[in-house]
């Protein structure tokens, strides 16, 4: 019974100390729901597109190398720019402004680099005796493509894929200071008011989302990958 | 069956042409061997063929139809050439079924004619198809991968396989075995085909008919026979080796220099010294020194047909070298 007391007495200490968020969230669950719904369906409207659209890229350039290096340095120069500030470029925009297309349009420049570099890595990694021999049997040019490189590229491209949907949840948060009312916004507040409960719910649920993400993906990712590609 | 008539290529970037006036033709039902150094324009030639490679000049004609027709589609064409390469290229992420199963697939061959036949090749190759059909390509041995690129080639049953050092990945033992398993294949098959490799003693031993290729120029052209004993120059000699009286033994049946009698020696019957027609004459040597001899009889099937001495190799082997 003193154990048991003992045990009860360190858990309360700990839950004051360190976990005060879970009480936050409780307290202002409304807007926790409101957040997370707002920073989920940016990012999954992100992720949307990007799909669409850097795989489609890095399709290309695999296939006409000499747009590759321009693809990649463009992919750099736009990772490479602060957040905050690619944000910022995207309001000034007319018709764009303060909002979720601005937001939007952002994080999908973002993901071009992680994207691009990989669906192009994952398609060159295909070696050369599988797709001569491909073509040598009378495989037209589509169907190595989605047959034989796609199909095998997919660890990586699906590699490149898990590493944008975190980084992507991850910068979503800043696009609070440009109108997104996420998950950004506690952290945001929370340091305004120098309210570590705040700022610990807001980073939590933030890598709770990008941990399931991650999580449902590895699963499609193992359901979607040959068994000849996943030698031990 | 395969015509090349005054073939060129130049690869853009390159003066020096890779394949330089090449005129030959390949039987129907004949093994045709390319040999040569790397670099002399053999595998260019096989790629020309099946038009994976473009030529420059000149033309390739399959059973008399221009492969570079505007007609003719690449792929199409390809889907009737078999194809194996030294790295085989089987397709990782599928099973060694599916890599079989390509061409048929490709062809649009109804489902229910495609599992039959590949399970026929398997066997055909010597694999059991229980065992390896749901195997995917890293679960399998060099030579069972040799072996399912070759099933892999003979699927659709084309008349023509182009097979570039088709065994040149294997250790020198699985690829003997694979050579004689593949020979005694092409026995019943009667495929027309193009084989490439470095390997003069291959090429010797696969070839109804060998092309021995210098710098993009075919040197020399006829049966292994001719190759060894009439080598065409010193770039010939050099590649055939200094061993080509031994080859020449192991080539020549004994029936080729039988001497026909009834009139067997008695040593012959006292040290029983018999070899079969069908033998290599090497084996009339073996059998002189294994029994202290220098004549032993040759027997078909059924009979006794005739003999041979030491002298009978001696001439052999003096009428190839004979200008040394």
């Amino acid at each position: 019974m003193v154990f048991f007391s003992a045990i009860l007495q360190w858990f309360t200490n700990f839950y004051d100390k360190n976990l005060g968020f879970i009480a936050f969230i409780i307290r202002r669950w409304e807007q926790v729901v409101e957040y997370t719904y707002n920073h989920f369906t940016l990012v999954i409207t992100v992720m949307f597109f990007s799909l669409i659209l850097w795989i489609s890229v890095g399709l290309l350039i695999s296939r006409y190398e000499k747009l590759a290096n321009t693809a990649f340095g463009i992919g750099n120069i736009l990772f490479v720019i602060p957040s905050i500030s690619l944000f910022g470029i995207f309001i000034t925009i007319p018709m764009l402004g303060l909002g979720r297309t601005s937001a939007a349009l952002a994080l999908i420049l973002y993901a071009m680099m992680p994207m691009v570099r990989n669906v192009y890595r994952g398609i060159k990694s295909v070696e050369w005796p599988v797709i001569e021999a491909g073509r040598g049997m009378g495989m037209s040019a589509k169907q190595i493509l989605f047959q034989i490189q796609i199909p095998i590229a997919w660890p990586i491209i699906f590699a490149g894929i898990r590493v944008t949907v975190v980084m992507i949840t991850g910068i979503a948060t800043v696009a609070t200071f440009i109108g997104e009312r996420n998950l950004g916004r506690f952290i945001h507040h929370g340091i305004a008011r120098e309210s570590a409960d705040m700022i610990i719910a807001g980073a939590v649920i933030v890598s709770v989302i990008a941990i399931l993400l991650d999580y449902i993906l590895g699963k499609i990712e193992y359901k979607i990958t040959s068994p000849g590609l996943k030698r031990e | 069956m395969i015509v090349l008539d005054k073939v060129d290529k130049v690869f853009p970037g390159t003066t020096i042409p890779a394949v330089n006036q090449v005129s030959f033709q390949v039987d129907e039902g004949n093994i045709c061997v390319f040999v040569g150094p790397s670099g002399c324009g053999k595998t260019t030639i096989l790629r020309m063929i099946n038009r994976l490679v473009e030529p420059s000049g000149g033309d390739i004609y399959i059973k008399g139809k221009k492969v570079s027709d505007k007609g003719v589609n690449p792929d199409e064409l390809r889907r009737e050439i078999g194809y194996v390469i030294q790295q085989i290229g089987l397709m990782p992420h599928r099973t060694v079924e599916q890599n079989v199963s390509l061409v048929p697939y490709l062809l649009k061959w109804p489902e229910d004619k495609i599992k039959p036949r590949v399970k026929y090749l398997l066997e055909m190759v010597g694999l059991d198809p229980e065992e390896v059909s749901r195997k995917y390509p890293y679960q399998l041995s060099g030579g069972m991968m040799q072996r399912v690129g070759v099933a892999r080639a003979l699927a659709a049953d084309p008349p023509i396989m182009l097979m570039d050092e088709p065994f040149g990945a294997v250790d020198p033992i699985v690829r003997g075995r694979l050579q004689e398993e593949f020979l005694r294949l092409q026995k019943e098959m009667k495929k027309t085909i193009c084989f490439v490799t470095h390997d003069i003693n291959e090429a010797i031993k696969m070839g109804d008919h060998i092309v021995i290729m210098n710098e993009g120029k075919l040197v020399q052209h006829g049966t292994p026979m001719e190759i060894l004993s009439e080598p065409a120059d010193g770039f010939v000699k050099d590649l055939v080796g200094t061993d080509r009286e031994i080859k020449l033994l192991e080539l020549t049946k004994s029936k080729e220099i039988v001497k026909r009698t009834d009139d067997i020696p008695s040593e012959v019957w006292e040290k029983d010294s018999f070899i079969l027609a069908i033998d290599p004459v090497q084996r009339a040597l073996e059998t002189m020194m294994k029994k202290d001899t220098n004549i032993v009889g040759v027997r078909d099937e059924t009979e006794t047909i005739g003999t041979i001495s030491w002298n009978d190799i001696k001439k052999l082997i003096n009428k190839i070298s004979g200008d040394q």
